[in-house]
């Protein structure tokens, strides 16, 4: 009983950190058909941005926080404008967006490793002390890290249905021709996605970095989770990407609580090569159809 | 009020419209007539800068657009409505709407401008909340005009509005463009077979990428045999 508790918090815990990532790289496969690689790279500009402020400026820890989502947003906005926009429409996009993200998360990384040297950081914790769950017991830090998700899901997805910006951003992805004969600006629009899903990953290094460790490699096993995460949801698909990314988090807690810790990536690569062969087209069985 | 001259346009090495020149005046309704792969398409591509003409310029109320981009071609008031609808299919109808009328200055009325639409075409107002992909292909075919015109247009170019539908649908539609003309909106529409002439001023007819023919609606109808020689 201990341990099923133990596995459906973990799993709520992970679910909520892998869906902030997982929606970012939705969001910009779904609008520009691009796999941003460097979407773990801007986990870690929000984790470290963050980390410096608290640690090196004394900044409490709240504001210091902002600092490090506004960052990540930042430098999101800086790749789009240098990198992608050049080869934005050009023959050979595919593979183009694929070395330019690999690039610039190469990049990233050792400019963390230079400033900050390989050895790992630690975030202080926001919310201190510990709450009870039946027999367990958990650090309130976990609780805000679900809530703090579950808010941005919530909030995203009511830009994305309410919003005029929002509501581009949808049409952009289904019928592209279409949103251009609306006079809506394609690459204003893929702006906003680009700053928006820097964002989430930039929450998601801030919150993560207090459970986890802050290393230079820090953002690849988020981002290669949440990557299982966008394709078992369906790539570009804004509702399989949030029970997609419960489903997996759970998975994986159940994992690591019934099998043990090395058990968690094999066995989550192993569901996902089962799930590709059933369903080819991810949970929801729209694949290339469907968009945001 | 738009006015083509010598617009040269095509894909790629292959040239498609040969300096074609045409005009459209305040509140006429205007026909290009001719048959598929003839350049229809690609003339209206060209002026709603989907498509970079090679040469020629396009003008509205003696402003040039060649330069322009698409999304500043749609600020300027020139509407496409795109041949096979393009609705955006997972969305509902009011928010494909609702993109019709994204540009700012048209996201403020667009209060007014859902009635005006809703009262062209009412069957929108019942399915407003539905996905547009569940809608039928004329009922869809409605939505892409009612977009249309939710946006500021001061030209809507209808490309082959008829392309696919049953022959009662088709009739409704076009007095409903009709309508749209008589209040005061001036059309271009591209069409390949002559049955809905009538709806129109003055009628171009292309071929190979250039206009041959130039006439009034009746004119043409006179001229059956000439019709019949250029659309079979």
């Amino acid at each position: 009983m201990e341990k099923l508790a133990e596995a459906i918090y973990g799993g709520l815990l992970s679910g909520s950190v892998l869906g902030l990532m997982a929606l970012g790289l939705t969001l910009i496969w779904g609008s520009l058909r691009m796999l941003n690689l460097a979407h773990g790279s801007l986990y870690l500009v929000g984790g470290y941005v963050a980390w410096t402020l608290i640690n090196w400026y004394d900044l409490p820890i709240w504001p210091a926080f902002v600092v490090g989502v506004v960052a990540a947003a930042l430098v999101g906005l800086v790749l789009q404008i240098t990198l992608i926009n050049p080869i934005l429409g050009k023959p050979g996009w595919d593979n183009a967006s694929l070395i330019a993200t690999v690039g610039a998360s190469i990049a990233l990384e050792s400019i963390v490793l230079l400033i900050f040297g390989a050895r790992v950081k630690q975030m202080p914790v926001a919310l201190e002390g510990q709450f009870t769950l039946g027999t367990i017991s958990k650090a309130n830090q976990g609780l805000l890290i679900i809530v703090a998700a579950l808010l941005s899901l919530f909030l995203l997805s009511a830009f994305l249905r309410r919003s005029r910006h929002g509501m581009a951003i949808r049409a952009v992805s289904q019928q592209t021709d279409a949103a251009l004969l609306m006079g809506i600006p394609t690459r204003q629009i893929f702006l906003i996605v680009m700053v928006v899903s820097a964002a989430l990953a930039g929450l998601a290094g801030v919150l993560l970095s207090s459970i986890f460790y802050l290393t230079p490699t820090a953002g690849f096993n988020p981002m290669i989770k949440a990557l299982v995460v966008t394709i078992f949801g369906g790539l570009g698909s804004i509702k399989g990407t949030i029970w997609a990314a419960y489903i997996i988090g759970l998975l994986e807690a159940f994992l690591i609580v019934y099998m043990g810790s090395s058990w968690a990536l094999p066995g989550l690569f192993l569901f996902m090569i089962v799930m590709l062969v059933i369903r080819p087209n991810g949970l929801f069985g729209l694949g290339e159809m469907q968009r945001l | 009020m738009l006015k083509v001259t010598d617009l040269h346009a095509g894909y790629g090495d292959s040239e498609v419209l040969h300096s074609l020149s045409l005009h459209v005046d305040e509140g006429e309704a205007v026909i290009v007539l001719g048959p598929n792969g003839h350049g229809k398409t690609t003339l209206l591509r060209a002026i709603s800068g989907l498509l970079r003409p090679t040469a020629g310029n396009v003008e509205l109320n003696g402003t040039s657009l060649s330069h322009l981009r698409a999304e500043e071609i749609v600020a300027a008031g020139v509407i496409h409505i795109p041949q096979g609808d393009l609705v955006f299919p997972e969305m509902t109808v009011m928010e494909n709407l609702l993109m019709g009328a994204y540009r700012i200055e048209a996201w403020r009325e667009r209060k007014q401008k859902f009635e005006q639409v809703f009262h062209l075409f009412p069957i929108l107002a019942e399915r407003k909340n539905q996905l547009a992909r569940s809608l039928s292909g004329g009922e869809r075919r409605m939505l892409a005009l009612g977009r249309g015109l939710m946006g500021k247009a001061q030209i809507l170019m209808i490309d082959e509005p008829s392309l696919g539908l049953a022959p009662l649908i088709i009739e409704q539609l076009y007095e409903t463009i009709k309508e749209i003309n008589q209040s005061g909106l001036s059309i271009l529409l591209v069409d390949e077979n002559a049955d809905h002439i009538t709806v129109a001023d003055r009628v171009y007819l292309l071929e190979s990428g250039v206009l041959v023919r130039e006439g009034s609606a009746e004119e043409m109808l006179r001229d059956e045999a000439l019709l019949a020689t250029y659309l079979g």
